[in-house]
């Protein structure tokens, strides 16, 4: 199969209407990171944008960074951190969890759009993408958006193209919006609570004035995994902290330092009824959020490597009883993230995956499942992404048409059996 | 009327009868109204100086109600125009002669409270400040604060994508909305989103937040809500060059600070402002920016210091400090009443909301006061500095013959150069009517197609508030078309692996 490697927007354009003139579909990829995330793929070749690769221009002041697609999510992140300045909403890197080589290109951030830990404060990669160029199913390019915050001038397509796996249109260059570092964080550990009190605990702390960045919960047998340890010096960033074996109950605190200590002080204090919190600082504190932005109790490299892996969304307050519930029927490990609105679920191998117990617990609380990590037998058997109702997946197959009609661009992903 | 609306359908119009006799079978009583001297109320919205009466108003009080008036209406080739407390200052909710205008007005229930989420469930008539009336008692509210925001509902805030004072911090209405329930145009009722951090699948809440009415009506809203900050304080700091205030503006961005808004008015709006409320502004400015920090005490207070020192390092000629919630308030009363205020001076304004790099404010106010004298009209200048959206104010006499076509030609320039500083046509007032026939200054008519097929996705008879937000209209199976380039068929010689 060929792999094309386009050098300008122009290049995508010629591919596109290449394959639209043949009716053979397209494979869109950057650094190939995520390719193992959704249903195979019919493809006669594959685009490769990573040598799209430059910075069109970086404006500190503005708050604005213009990307080609192709561009690392690396060098980027380098290079707004040399300003002090960061993607607010913490994109997940998903190369330990899928156990692929650390890479991945700002376009495959935006198109998955896994958001980490702050996206409960901050909102996820739809909420930061300003601007787009793409090239859609009819081999045009298009603009939306702009360069600038606050714009509402036509229909915000960025936040269709944000989360859409590469199935809308090609993506060539887009506009974030990047927002300060903090200066300090904090983080409150609590321990040894259960996924209902720690559930209990988050909702008081994100329910208070404190400001609160971040709100996880690694249950007591999130931690197994470092019994077995992690391989080629892969780290899972929790350190000391897990020597105890005890659940751990973590909220986060930024802003200036004298701020962010005076809130963590004041919240020890208000969650003083679920127990004695301790505190860590900036760098541990940062590490540890990497761990649960990536998911390294479940890292391809750790004792759970060979678990498929569900990402469920659900109302926060839900969160314990749906993960303590999957959990115990299944045998498998949960971490919580979102204050209890986003459940990572390591389940023990099986044909399905357990996908119809995920999704009937799932659904009974109006949350979502997708199926993150699974061999490809699995992926076969299993919807991925989870299943709509039927006028919602109707009107979705219709604002698809209206991008891609010839279903060129990553044919079949988001749907299992569309490929052919 | 200067805008051209799309072709009233006699044919419609001739069996208006007939029609009003059907809504009436849905809609029961006072549910609709068809004598011209009750329309009056609706011939217009926050745009006055746009105004049609609709063919029909209909006031449903169900979601069934409205999936059974958009059914009936889709049927029957009618059109219709979506509103809610006709706040609109792009001439959204304006109607057609040949429309059916539906008002939500009747829903008017916040349907549930949910604190552990932190969401709260409305209907879309209720207003925005309702909602945080009804969580304040808790310490919450909810963020999203345009300045009608006493009347306009929260269907409309979703329509228009609405902003605010402090939307710099605290986002837009695009990112403080879970979910809702919309009535496509054909009757069907979908349920998107709920109280989830984020969706499955395509963002659809994504792209009904901001569709200014033309995708569907939306019958039932989830919002977030947040705790309200432990307190808030203000500069008011006076420049003697706008473009110290503008290096200000960038400064403070530049150190890393949010503050929870960061406002700027120029010399006559300062004026105007200060004759009308007597807040204390400085008259002897060209520039005032309000500066509000929000938090803790312990942050307010040392950010408050950080950026006087700026403001300082800029220049700053005035520098007043709040120490109480009265002061705060003060320092605010003249900015909220900056448009009341100007229309005391003025028979009319135009007020424009373009947004432009923070960096081209200065540049921008150069170009604006030159356009003040090539069309001889006075304009004052009020700005969400921190995130350069411009309110513009053009005054002008509608009775005197030819300034309001002076006033429009004046306006359509100012956007026109914020497309050309490298910004956007409208940060938060929406395109409507009022910007339609610029689109084209932003977008191509790839860009604008590639916008419609959205439109035709969710409403292909295309029967749901046309007329608004695009210059041109095209037909959706002309839209749908694949064009095979010919002599493509070949993969272009580019590097392969």
């Amino acid at each position: 199969m060929d792999t094309l490697k386009v050098r300008d927007a122009k290049d995508v354009e010629e591919v596109v209407r290449a394959a639209i003139a043949n009716e053979q579909p397209l494979e869109i990829i950057g650094h190939g990171s995520k390719r193992s995330i959704g249903h195979t793929m019919a493809t006669n070749a594959v685009l490769d944008l990573s040598a799209l690769s430059a910075v069109t221009s970086y404006e500190p002041n503005e708050l604005i960074v213009t990307l080609q697609a192709g561009a690392p999510v690396a060098d980027v992140l380098s290079l707004i951190d040399s300003k002090n300045q960061q993607f607010a909403f913490e994109p997940m890197n998903t190369a330990p969890l899928l156990g692929t080589p650390a890479l991945g290109t700002i376009g495959g951030m935006i198109s998955a759009g896994l958001a980490g830990p702050r996206r409960i404060k901050a909102g996820g990669a739809r909420d930061h993408l300003l601007g787009a160029h793409a090239v859609s199913g009819f081999g045009d390019s298009f603009k939306t958006g702009g360069k600038v915050v606050k714009n509402v001038t036509g229909y915000d397509l960025c936040k269709l193209l944000a989360g859409s796996w590469g199935t809308l249109s090609v993506m060539t260059e887009v506009t974030l919006k990047v927002m300060p570092k903090p200066e300090a964080e904090r983080t409150l550990l609590l321990p040894g609570l259960d996924d209902a009190a720690a559930n209990k605990a988050m909702t008081a702390a994100l329910g208070s004035p404190f400001d609160v960045s971040a709100a996880a919960h690694l249950p007591k047998s999130a931690f197994r995994s470092r019994t077995d340890g992690l391989t080629d010096g892969l780290t899972d960033g929790l350190g000391d902290i897990a020597g105890q074996g005890e659940a751990l109950t973590l909220l986060r605190l930024e802003g200036i330092t004298a701020s962010a200590a005076h809130r963590a002080g004041s919240l020890r204090e208000l969650l003083a009824p679920f127990g004695t919190a301790t505190l860590i600082e900036d760098a541990a504190s940062s590490a540890l959020w990497a761990t649960i932005r990536d998911v390294l109790p479940f890292a391809a490299g750790g004792a759970l490597g060979a678990w498929p892996v569900w990402r469920i969304v659900c109302p926060p307050a839900s969160g314990a009883a749906l993960g303590a519930q999957l959990a115990h029927e299944t045998g498998g490990d949960v971490i919580y993230d979102w204050g209890g609105g986003l459940i990572w679920a390591a389940l023990p191998p099986k044909g399905d995956a357990h996908a119809p117990s995920v999704r009937l617990r799932t659904n009974a609380v109006g949350g979502h499942a997708t199926l993150i990590r699974a061999a490809e037998d699995v992926r076969r058997s299993v919807d991925v992404f989870h299943p709509q109702a039927p006028g919602v997946t109707a009107l979705s197959e219709r604002v698809r048409a209206g991008f891609d009609p010839k279903t060129i661009l990553n044919r079949g992903r988001l749907t299992r059996g569309t490929a052919t | 009327m200067a805008i051209m609306m799309p072709a009233s359908d006699q044919a419609v119009l001739a069996r208006r009868a007939e029609i009003v006799a059907a809504l009436r079978a849905i809609v029961p009583g006072e549910g609709v109204i068809d004598s011209a001297a009750e329309m009056r109320a609706y011939e217009s919205d926050g745009l006055t100086a746009y105004r049609q009466p609709p063919m029909v108003v209909v006031l449903p009080d169900t979601t069934e109600q409205v999936s059974l008036v958009l059914k009936y209406c889709a049927g029957q080739g009618i059109k219709v125009v979506p509103r809610g407390s006709g706040t609109s200052l792009s001439g959204g909710a304006l109607p057609l002669e040949d429309g059916v205008l539906l008002g939500l007005g009747k829903f008017k229930r916040i349907r549930e409270i949910d604190f552990d989420n932190r969401a709260v469930v409305t209907e879309p008539g209720v207003t925005n400040l309702a909602i945080s009336q009804a969580v304040a008692h808790a310490g919450f509210y909810y963020a999203p604060d345009p300045s009608s925001q006493i009347a306009c509902s929260i269907g409309g805030n979703v329509a228009e994508n609405s902003g605010g004072v402090h939307c710099l911090k605290y986002g837009m209405t695009t990112n403080n909305v879970l979910g809702c329930e919309i009535v496509l145009m054909s009757g069907e009722i979908l349920r998107i989103g709920g109280k989830s951090a984020e969706n499955s699948g395509y963002d659809l809440m994504g792209v009904i937040t901001g569709s200014e009415g033309l995708l569907g009506v939306i019958t039932e809203i989830t919002v977030r809500i947040l705790q309200k900050p432990e307190t808030a304080r203000a500069l008011m700091v006076g420049f003697a060059q706008v473009e110290a205030a503008g290096e200000c503006v960038a400064r403070i961005i530049g150190a890393g600070i949010i503050p929870g808004g960061m406002e700027m008015m120029d010399k006559p709006a300062i004026h105007a402002a200060e004759a009308f409320v007597h807040a204390g502004y400085p008259l002897d400015v060209e520039a005032l920016l309000i500066i509000e920090l929000d938090g803790p005490s312990v942050e307010v207070d040392e950010l408050i210091t950080r950026v006087e020192t700026i403001a300082n390092g800029c220049g700053s000629t005035t520098c007043q400090i709040s120490t109480s919630e009265a002061e705060r308030n003060l320092f605010w009363a003249g900015r909220k009443a900056a448009f009341p205020a100007v229309g005391r001076i003025s028979p009319d304004y135009l007020c424009m909301d373009g947004t432009i790099p923070r960096g081209a404010l200065p540049k921008a106010l150069a170009r604006i006061r030159e356009l003040s004298e090539k069309y001889q009209l006075g304009c004052a200048n009020v700005f969400h500095a921190g995130d350069g959206n411009l309110h513009p104010l053009i005054l002008y006499d509608a009775n005197k013959p030819g300034e309001i076509e002076r006033a429009e030609a004046f306006g359509a320039d100012i956007l026109r150069a914020c497309v050309e500083f490298g910004g956007v046509l409208t940060g938060e007032h929406g395109v409507g009517i009022e910007k339609r026939d610029l689109m084209p200054e932003m977008f191509s008519e790839i860009d604008l197609n590639q916008q419609q097929r959205l439109k035709c996705a969710f409403d292909a008879q295309g029967l749901l508030n046309p007329g608004k937000v695009f210059p041109t209209l095209h037909r959706c199976a002309e839209l749908g078309r694949v064009h095979v380039h010919a002599g493509k068929l070949a993969f272009p010689d580019i590097p392969r692996f």
